[in-house]
């Protein structure tokens, strides 16, 4: 690939978003992976996007589920099914 | 909305003493360790997605599981995938209600309708999105009456990056080998869950699907039943709400002065 088909950081910080969810298109993904091995400022921004999106995720996703209400759940399946 | 960008002459830019570049545009100020992003920050003002769309938006969300010719769910199938995405679709719920009584509620309302609409369950389609959609439409439909807190943060004209530049103006980024992290594990699981709480309900619910579920676009698209582009423009405008939301929320609970405390004195 020549420079001409690099992305600039303005084409790469377009696709932050699609990016880092993986929405992007495997040769978009390709090119803005190939400009943030070139960009240390572009890189760093990503990084800490990144960071923070696994952060909030983690933190969210500790949820229990309460003892109850799975057997409180069949229990009124149960009814519905008689 | 966002505004129109200013006219060139409006902005000044120029190199702080730490090489870092500065932005100051009306109503902001953004700070950029990447020169670049000057250049990026204005035309992306120009290229943000319009946020036109509204939870009346009722055309037909994109489907993009093939649903496959077979026999239809059996009530023992149907329990067995219940009771897999029982976990999520109770965090789901919490984060709809903010009270652990009314989200059993409702997981157990939709977990009913569910039941007795279960044969029009495609089979090889995605069981946990066809759940969570019939808990959305039960949220909208009877659970709805709580009042949301009023929102503290005010979210209009929030900027790109927002958590990086204001955690670079306070010297945060460069502590540590993943400055967002410490942040974010600073706040914890409750003002994380706070953030997402103050956002506007549009987003907010696109927001946990995308953070809880780790759903893909098109799979929220299906359980919201809307396009595919309202997701990606409300996630978008949502991941930026979050931000600011986060943000406030560490300097009201002093974690920004703890850390910056801490930059100083290492």
């Amino acid at each position: 690939m020549t420079h001409l088909n690099r992305y600039t950081c303005e084409e790469a910080f377009r696709r932050l978003d699609d990016y880092l969810d993986r929405e992007l298109s495997a040769e978009e993904m390709t090119l803005v992976h190939e400009h943030l091995e070139i960009c240390a400022g572009c890189a760093r921004e990503f990084n800490f996007e990144a960071s923070v999106l696994r952060g909030v995720r983690e933190k969210l996703q500790q949820i229990d589920l309460p003892d109850s209400l799975q057997a409180r759940i069949l229990a009124a399946l149960g009814n519905a099914r008689r | 909305m966002y505004p129109a960008a200013p006219a060139v002459d409006s902005v000044w830019a120029g190199w702080a003493s730490d090489f870092s570049l500065e932005l100051f545009w009306p109503g902001r100020h953004y700070r950029s360790t990447n020169p670049c992003r000057l250049i990026a920050l204005r035309r992306t003002v120009h290229d943000m997605p319009t946020e036109s769309d509204s939870l009346m938006d009722d055309r037909p969300a994109e489907r993009t599981a093939t649903a496959q010719a077979a026999a239809p769910l059996g009530a023992d199938e149907f329990q067995a995938l219940l009771v897999e995405v029982l976990p999520s679709a109770f965090g789901y719920a919490l984060r709809l209600t903010r009270n652990r009584a009314d989200a059993q509620d409702l997981v157990q309302d939709a977990a009913l309708r569910a039941f007795r609409a279960m044969k029009t369950f495609e089979a090889g389609t995605n069981f946990k999105a066809w759940i969570f959609r019939i808990l959305t439409r039960c949220f909208w439909a009877n659970h709805r009456r709580r009042q949301r807190r009023p929102n503290t943060v005010d979210f209009d004209d929030t900027p790109d990056l927002y958590l990086y530049a204001r955690s670079a103006e306070h010297g945060l980024p460069w502590q540590g080998e993943d400055p967002a992290r410490t942040l974010i594990d600073r706040l914890g699981t409750e003002r994380v869950s706070e953030a997402i709480g103050q956002l506007p309900e549009e987003y907010g619910v696109v927001c946990t699907l995308y953070f809880m579920e780790e759903f893909a676009y098109h799979e929220i698209a299906d359980v919201l039943e809307v396009p595919v582009g309202t997701v990606r423009s409300r996630l978008h405008r949502g991941r930026k709400m979050l931000q600011k939301s986060l943000w406030y929320l560490a300097e009201e609970s002093g974690v920004v002065s703890e850390l910056t405390q801490r930059e100083g004195d290492a």
